[in-house]
């Protein structure tokens, strides 16, 4: 895994593009790929590259060109079907001269222009330079798992994995983008393209962009479809079986080690079993436990270790360590977070970085592709509800959600019209409006500047109007499952969550469940197949039947969470945080109302804010500031109404 | 515990756990709590919890409705006719 930037001219400069800057841009990348860098730059155009050796480690350095040079490409990721990609190119008569997968991208380009993404299995962002076009093609993969970010003003396009590096070309200014951050607050994350950041846009997963003489145009080579039979195949397990099998297969190919996330849950545990079987090398498996045993899953991690006989190694997390972390992990994330549980995962990738371990197998995509998530069961159980309203026993399904929340189960009438009320079927957002508008209460501590900066824009009314054409087709779990993807998996758990955690510490996460071929084939099954009753990932269970111990096979999901509240009140906090919350600091950055803050503060000092609405207020509020502290430094003003910050 | 008493301190408690953030709120006496987005669902269990620890009421599953819990009169209601002396529930 790698980090790649660059910078396009719309004017030729003599001197060409400067080799200070392009270093500059690689620098802030550093963490990304600590094994070598490289560049490129001419009249034009310039390219740099900070490299994780993985495939090919004495080759492959970039950029990377072709037979003459003429094509040269930055990458970072990796494309599983190189081997099968090469010696098609082979055949057609192209000469290679590494065994990377990069030096296929280049080749392919050559062999098949844009049309080349299609045959694409795999993480990847690139940009591929055609000086005999002058012309730039920047393209991401089908589901986000990597970044890639731009600006473009004047005609001139800056572009890199991550923004920091376009700020340290010293031509892109780091500013807010106030409709970014009402996304955050709604989404949990801004959704591509748009960005925290003023004039920063994240290319959208599934796209591509191509740039020449100045312009910038964009395409879509993959859109999610729900094309879903009415019964599931009977061949379906067997099917299954073979795409897992594949898909773990092709991700082990590399030339280091690969070790496993483990979190004890089934998805991590079946990519664990399954690269234990498939892998060369003795496999290490990584686990983080809690303290706070409602959040520790330590009993299942051990009992998948001890099966699998894989080295295990553990990180111990207490609320301490995710506030110690928090403004690295603020830094690399590059938003505010409205959770804390990015920070143990940044702390697992360096657990795994400290064995020597920089690809890691991991199990994101399957609550996504199998219907994992208690909000698919919320979505049925609503839907199942409003079919006879009159009826008193049907909401009563509504009390075996969510068990974590309230282990005394006392609920009620009350709780169960909360989940009536919260949308229309009609409404295409129905299945997330229960945790858009909890997410959404975040903005109750917004100040009365921030509020004019937002103005009218509506996030909701805004994510129904760019809705794909095919939405209404689907059924109402697989909207809901589109939506999951969309507006959490790919800028959320797959960025905030995913590449930014684990390439701060130079480890690349590959993700079996986000093969296409498997999400293709989930997308086709019957959603009975997927969510039986009440159920989850039922056509999953049924094949892990072998493949993980019982107890995890029949093991309810436990979502992941990480200490939030306690982490920044306790005995001993970090300096920061009395710093970020004081009235006088948010009243000079002006985004939060201070006295509406200082209420919040109260009440997680006296150990009664205990509740979703309030933990993710607090998060989302040093996040924040720390971000804003990070990047604007001062500048947070001018986003902000002219004279507001008196 | 009379009524406006029960009303008074429910309504300290909902101003100083829902609304602190929201101080330009005006929350009538009879307004649904759930409508107009005071409470959600996790707010019902801190609501729940309060009447516990407040007046030693301990709200039967069944009678965790909104006629019973919807508005602040209606808290103040229940409250008063299940608080000690009134036929509390142990």
């Amino acid at each position: 895994m790698c980090g790649l930037a660059g910078v396009a001219r719309r004017e030729p400069r003599r001197g060409g593009v400067s080799v200070e800057m392009l270093d500059r841009m690689a620098a802030a990348l550093r963490h990304r790929g600590p094994d070598g860098s490289g560049r490129y730059a001419d009249a034009r155009v310039g390219l740099a590259h900070v490299r994780l050796s993985i495939i090919d480690v004495a080759g492959g350095a970039q950029p990377l060109g072709n037979e003459d040079g003429s094509v040269l490409i930055v990458y970072n990721g990796e494309v599983y079907n190189y081997l099968e990609m090469r010696a098609e190119l082979i055949a057609a008569g192209h000469q290679f001269r590494t065994r990377c997968d990069t030096e296929v991208l280049v080749h392919a380009y050559e062999q098949w222009g844009t049309a080349m993404l299609e045959r694409l299995n795999g993480q990847f962002a690139f940009a591929i330079y055609d000086r005999r076009k002058s012309q730039v093609f920047l393209a991401r993969d089908r589901f986000g798992v990597r970044p890639l970010f731009y600006s473009c003003s004047g005609g001139d396009l800056w572009f890199a994995s991550e923004a920091k590096a376009l700020f340290a070309s010293g031509e892109v200014e780091a500013a807010l983008d106030p409709i970014g951050l009402d996304q955050v607050f709604t989404f949990w994350a801004a959704r591509p393209p748009r960005t925290v950041f003023r004039d920063v846009a994240s290319l959208e997963p599934g796209c591509y962009a191509i740039w020449q003489d100045g312009t910038l145009r964009q395409g879509r080579y993959y859109e999610l479809d729900y094309p879903e039979a009415r019964e599931e195949a009977n061949d379906a397990l067997p099917t299954l079986d073979g795409l897992l099998d594949s898909s773990v297969a092709l991700r082990l190919r590399s030339d280091v080690p690969v070790g496993g996330y483990l979190s004890g849950g089934l998805d991590s545990s079946i990519s664990c079993a399954l690269a234990a079987r498939g892998s060369p090398f003795s496999l290490r498996t990584f686990s983080i436990t809690f303290d706070d045993p409602q959040l520790d899953e330590g009993e299942f991690q051990q009992l998948v270790a001890r099966e699998l006989q894989s080295c295990h190694y553990i990180r111990a997390i207490g609320p301490h360590d995710v506030a110690s972390v928090f403004p690295d992990v603020v830094r690399h994330a590059e938003t505010p977070l409205v959770r804390t549980a990015p920070a143990p995962m940044y702390l697992l990738a360096r657990l795994a970085r400290e064995h020597d371990i920089k690809v890691v197998l991991t199990g994101e995509g399957s609550d996504e592709l199998f219907l994992g998530y208690d909000l698919f069961k919320e979505t049925a159980l609503r839907q199942f509800c409003l079919r006879q309203p009159g009826s008193q026993v049907r909401p009563r399904l509504f009390d075996r959600l969510y068990p974590y929340l309230d282990p005394r189960g006392r609920r009620g009438d009350f709780w169960r019209r909360s989940f009536l009320e919260a949308g229309s079927p009609d409404d295409p957002l129905f299945s997330h409006l229960p945790r858009f508008l909890l997410t959404s209460r975040i903005k109750e501590f917004y100040s009365a500047d921030l509020r004019a900066a937002i103005g009218e824009h509506d996030a909701l009314g805004e994510l129904r109007d760019n809705l794909p054409s095919r939405f209404t087709t689907w059924s109402a779990l697989n909207r809901a499952a589109y939506l999951e993807m969309v507006t959490l998996l790919s800028p959320y758990l797959l960025s905030s969550q995913g590449d930014r955690m684990s390439l701060a510490h130079g480890v690349e996460a590959r993700y079996p469940f986000l093969d296409t071929r498997v999400f293709e084939f989930a997308a086709r099954l019957p959603t009975s197949s997927k969510l039986r009753g009440l159920k989850e990932k039922a056509i999953l269970r049924r094949w892990a039947r072998d493949v993980v111990p019982p107890a995890v096979q029949q093991r309810p999901k436990q979502p992941y969470r990480a200490p939030d509240v306690p982490a920044f009140f306790t005995a001993a906090p970090p300096e920061y945080v009395a710093e970020v919350l004081d009235e006088a600091n948010l009243a000079r950055t002006g985004l939060f109302e201070p006295a509406a803050v200082s209420g919040l503060v109260r009440r997680c000092r006296a150990g009664t804010a205990l509740g979703f609405r309030e933990s993710q207020a607090l998060v989302a509020i040093i996040s924040t500031e720390l971000w804003q502290r990070y990047f604007l430094g001062e500048g947070v003003e001018a986003a902000l109404p002219a004279g507001s910050q008196s | 515990m009379s009524e406006a008493t029960v009303l008074a301190r429910t309504r300290a408690f909902v101003n100083e756990t829902f609304l602190y953030m929201r101080p330009g709120f005006a929350l009538a006496d009879t307004d649904r709590l759930l409508q107009r987005g005071v409470i959600d669902s996790m707010g019902v269990m801190e609501l729940i919890a309060f009447l516990r620890s407040e007046f030693g009421v301990v709200v039967a599953d069944e009678d965790i409705t909104e006629t019973n819990l919807g508005t602040l009169a209606d808290i103040a209601r229940y409250v008063s006719a299940h608080s000690n002396g009134n036929g509390a529930k142990p």
